[in-house]
């Protein structure tokens, strides 16, 4: 499927074998179109389905665009309700909780992975049974602690589940990555003189950085479209997120249904872009990654 | 190399108490709001009394364009300027999420003051925890005595206390395509015969007879009610529910019998097992379903919704779920019934001001719901004052020479029978049951329930 | 070194603020859900203590055990599918043209919430206008199923979407992993005369073994709790057909108001989570961690 050099087509050398290896990567690159495609296609149905009312979205097929497109649904997204405050709660909460995710987690796993003490691998099992339980299962728990803490209906309460559900997953992910870096690299700082957390700062973050980057991605996004938190310790408008915008158009008995299109397209516009930047810097990781003891 | 250390450690403390810090500020005012509430047992409003703040938790958000919200809102601005003192803190979630929360929140005792409930079987855990406040001063009180239509709030009452007020009433009839039915020379049936001549001659003529998304379960239950009422009458169904009767009764079993024939007829629209309520009006509202069985909620769509193309809406009729040859059931007996009611929190600071906001809210609410919602309240309406659709005029008529309501069964029943009630339908719609296994998991749910 | 790498105070300092975190927000509640699950508890007032009567119970539910079953078969397909992604991940890493931008639209989808995701899955699986079947029907199918309406299709019908959510989490996963391989590594190889098959498996696959064990266990303990599409799409329907261990215990807990019941399916899930993560690790357990030289 990968081959070392580049495609033969600036080589003048034609032999059966070129012509097969041709062949096969104009398969494969169709294949790979094709897929593209079909992954592209969700974003634009829900561009289309933003531009419908209800009737045309029942009506008409999922990709036909409608004659009179409903840019109103937008207006009325932006107008109704405070979509610009949930906008700003949104970011908010999604920075801080990644941000303290992704630097707990590294920690943990470097504890874990580098440093040399007992009961290591049952730490790391108590962060792994925190992957296991349903979320349902932990709401009414949680609602009481909140409330014995003071911390209903503030956003600490949300950063701080994010944080404490993100963390299991986070630090799964940077294992793997842990595992494989090689101990060359402390050992020589070691001898430098280098502290544990110079050498964490200085030379780990940076050599992880591109998992960091993977991470970071899996947690906004996550983080960004969580609603069930946000719903049951949440009760001021002034601190709810941009998913609890979908439901101020699911009425008792009607949904606007392109209205709803319209906010969750509006939704994914930012953590696309940001996705977009971060998922460069997975590539651009091994650059930085490979500083050599 | 240590200096750097200190400098980490100190700029993630910073960031750390930053956080901290910046939400930490609306949380106190909050606290202070509710300490001043808890203080003031006020009664009535007077410009120097100490302000109040009443939280409400609610299902109708102001996004949707249904001007049910916009009256939320108007009733509200309404109240707080008339009571200066008191501010009425909204909340609202939708019907899945509220449902969630209320429970969540009860777990806790920390309902808000004031929110929504739905009657009999789902209040009762809550009214049985103590969670809910018996309101019957309000329900006698200045505004509403005698304006509730007879019958709605008992509903909410519970050994013999009133623990909600109605503030919607609902009859469901069977809504059909007036020009599909004349495509096909076809009459609004009366008696169940007919009915089923028309159910044959729509699925002969590739139409689907009736639009059904029964992923939902509470819509295919409307089906079923109907028939068990038509053949084996009003009180049997009743008792069955309620657990003095049973649903081995023939009649009973006769009606889950009728839902598979239906089936067998192609009676319903393909797949409405896996079809939401909205995807399964969604067949009517799109000509492609012939009739459609669901509560007066829906008027709107038919009558007043700008979203509607008129064309469509002139085509809407309804009529009245036809009787059954040597049934025992009434063709004025409806299923429907008050739909969501106030309730008053128990815990409430604040009790007293928000029994009075919701005195307030139902009276003006029956006063404005239909003209300006498309809602029916629980209240009595006066026609002769409203300009109203005559589609609405019918229905209100139809309402008014009742001879009975039945309370949706998964509403009547105690949430867990509801979920089996619920379960069996979709299973006896899709055909994995009998009608002898749906009416023996039913006997066993309500005898487990009491 | 040694002395360095054993550093209690740093020890402590990196791993004790995650762990309480995760001991108050994620045990608390296991604990509770735990003891919960002892108890007969409608959600509201006071709880009875019945000991292991909810866990009697459970055994003899049968609706349980097909539940129960239909997370494992979820489990399965998440795990087979891995190997998908993994191939994915391998061609999209490789030096081929507009690898970079197509890798990019190929994890588009995954960040659309579930509420946009089961939207989009219910207009292609409408039995009438639905993409699919109008696909079908011009292909001459004279009566496409109704996807989410035949018990028997539905969990298939609905493994489907899932699949395809995660797929850019993995993508994303494997992908990182790839690039944090050194070039050298390749390099050497295909100067010994490598062929792309020969480097995948015998270079990267076996640097990659950590993360991947670690998708294993992340794939197979998701699928076991999994919740969000089919309980939006089905709500576990027609008939319990696509009733999962998650949806369940949510339909017992909030909507029959058997708390207690709940919580101790709650409880079991995390359970089996355990014994799946125990069984996973222990059959993929390698003599020597491989690293990088």
């Amino acid at each position: 499927m990968k081959v070392a050099t580049a495609p033969g087509y600036n080589s003048g050398r034609v032999n059966e074998r070129k012509i097969l290896q041709g062949t096969g990567y104009t398969l494969m690159y169709l294949g790979l179109i094709l897929v593209a495609l079909v992954q592209i296609f969700p974003l634009v149905w829900l561009l289309i389905f933003s531009l419908k009312n209800n009737q045309e979205i029942f009506n008409m097929a999922p990709f036909s665009i409608p004659a009179h497109p409903h840019w109103e649904n937008y207006v009325n997204v932006w107008t109704n309700g405070n979509i610009a405050q949930y906008f700003v709660n949104s970011v908010l909460i999604t920075a801080i909780a990644l941000a303290l995710t992704v630097l707990l987690a590294s920690f943990v796993t470097y504890a874990v992975t580098r440093m040399r003490w007992k009961g290591r691998s049952f730490v790391l099992g108590l962060f792994m049974v925190g992957l296991m339980i349903p979320v349902h299962s932990t709401l009414i728990p949680l609602f009481s602690l909140f409330l014995k803490l003071h911390l209903t209906d503030s956003p600490i309460s949300i950063i701080l589940s994010y944080v404490a559900f993100n963390l299991p997953t986070t630090i799964m992910i940077l294992l793997g990555f842990y595992y494989a870096l090689p101990k060359e690299v402390e050992e020589a700082a070691i001898i430098d003189g280098c502290s544990v957390n110079t050498m964490f700062f200085r030379i780990i973050l940076p050599m992880t950085s591109s998992v960091l980057a993977t991470t970071a991605i899996i947690n906004m996004i996550y983080n960004w479209n969580e609603f069930i938190f946000v719903n049951t310790f949440i009760s001021s408008d002034k601190y709810k997120t941009l998913t609890v915008g979908v439901q101020n158009f699911i009425g008792q008995y009607t949904t606007d249904w392109g209205a709803i299109g319209a906010t969750l397209m509006i939704s994914i516009l930012p953590i696309l872009i940001v996705f977009l930047l971060l998922s460069d810097r997975i590539v651009e990781g091994i650059a930085a990654g490979s500083v050599k003891g | 190399m240590s200096k750097n250390k200190v400098t980490q450690g100190l700029l993630l403390t910073l960031v750390l108490m930053l956080v901290l810090a910046g939400c930490g500020g609306g949380k106190n005012n909050n606290a202070t709001n509710a300490a001043n509430g808890g203080n003031t047992p006020a009664t009535d409003a007077t410009a120097n009394e100490q302000k109040v703040t009443i939280n409400m938790m609610h299902l109708w958000p102001a996004g949707v364009s249904a001007q049910q919200n916009k009256l939320v809102n108007q009733i509200i601005d309404q109240y707080q300027t008339d009571h200066p003192n008191v501010t009425i803190k909204e909340e609202v979630l939708d019907n899945e999420q509220y449902k969630n929360k209320l429970k969540v929140l009860s777990a806790s005792n920390e309902l808000p003051d004031v929110g929504i409930t739905w009657a009999a079987g789902f209040m009762e855990p809550y009214v049985k925890g103590g969670l809910f406040a018996p309101i019957d001063d309000i329900k006698d009180g200045t505004l509403l005595k005698d304006k509730f239509v007879a019958g709605t709030t008992e509903a909410y009452a519970i050994d013999g206390k009133t623990y909600a007020l109605p503030i919607e009433l609902n009859i469901s009839p069977i809504y059909y395509n007036k020009a599909i039915f004349e495509k096909y020379n076809l009459q609004a049936p009366t008696t169940y015969t007919e009915f089923k001549e028309v159910v044959k001659t729509l699925s002969e003529n590739g139409i689907a007879p009736i639009a059904l998304g029964n992923k939902d379960r509470w819509t295919g239950s409307l089906w079923y009610m109907y028939l068990a009422d038509r053949i084996a009458g009003n009180d049997t169904l009743k008792n069955a529910i309620a657990g003095s009767g049973s649903f081995d009764d023939p009649g009973l079993v006769q009606a889950a019998t009728e839902i598979e024939t239906l089936v067998d007829m192609n009676g319903f629209n393909k797949g409405f097992n896996g079809l939401s309520n909205d995807e399964g009006k969604a067949e009517f509202m799109n000509e492609k379903a012939g009739m459609y069985l669901m509560g007066t909620w829906e008027l709107p769509n038919f009558t007043t919704n700008p979203d509607i193309p008129q064309e469509f809406k002139d085509k809407v009729g309804f009529f009245k779920f036809p009787t059954v040859e040597n049934g025992k059931g009434n063709i004025d007996s409806w299923v429907g019934g008050p739909g969501v009611g106030l309730f008053v929190a128990e815990s409430s600071k604040v009790k007293e001001e928000a029994k009075a906001f919701v005195e307030y809210f139902v009276s003006k609410w029956g006063e404005d719901s239909v003209t300006t919602a498309g809602v029916i309240p629980a209240t009595k309406v006066d026609t002769t004052k409203t300009e109203l659709p005559q589609l609405y005029v019918d229905l209100l008529n139809e309402l008014s020479k009742a001879s009975s309501i039945t309370l949706f069964a998964d509403v009547q029943m105690k949430p867990s029978a509801a979920q089996v009630h619920l379960d069996m339908i979709q299973a006896l719609f899709g055909k994995a049951v009998t009608p002898e296994q749906f009416a023996t998991k039913h006997k066993e749910a309500i005898e487990k329930g009491n | 070194m040694e002395k360095v790498m054993s550093n209690k105070l740093v020890i402590a300092l990196y791993v004790l603020p995650s762990l309480l975190l995760i001991m108050g927000i994620i045990y608390m509640p296991i604990v509770l859900t735990g003891y919960y699950g002892l108890n007969e508890w409608n959600g509201i007032g006071e709880m009875t203590f019945i000991g292991l009567e909810n866990y009697k119970h459970l055994i003899q539910d049968s609706t349980f055990w097909s539940s129960a079953f239909h997370s494992f078969e979820l489990a399965l397909f998440s795990g087979i599918s891995l190997i998908g992604y993994l191939l994915i991940a391998l061609v999209l890493s490789g030096k081929i043209k507009g690898a970079n931008l197509l890798r990019k639209i190929y994890l588009v989808p995954m960040l659309l919430s579930s509420v946009a995701i089961a939207q989009l899955w219910m207009k292609i699986y409408h039995p009438t206008n639905g993409v699919l079947n109008s696909l079908l029907m011009s292909l001459g199918v004279d009566n496409p199923p109704a996807w989410l309406a035949e018990p028997s299709i539905v969990l298939l019908a609905l493994f489907v979407p899932i699949i395809w959510q995660y797929a850019g989490f993995y993508i994303l996963i494997y992908y990182a992993a790839l690039k944090n391989i050194p070039e050298s590594l390749m390099e050497a190889a295909r100067i010994d005369g490598a062929n792309p098959w020969q480097i995948a498996t015998r270079i990267k696959l076996p640097l990659m073994s950590e993360v991947i064990k670690v998708t294993i266990v992340l794939s197979v303990v998701g699928s076991l709790k999994y919740f969000d599409l089919i309980y939006v799409m089905t709500d576990g329907g027609p008939n319990g057909a696509s009733e999962v261990m998650a949806s369940y215990m949510y339909h017992k807990a909030f909507r029959s108001f058997d708390f207690g019941y709940g919580s101790a399916i709650g409880f079991f899930l995390l359970l089996v989570c355990l014994v799946a993560t125990y069984l996973i690790r222990k059959a993929t357990a390698s003599k020597e961690t491989i690293q990088y030289s």
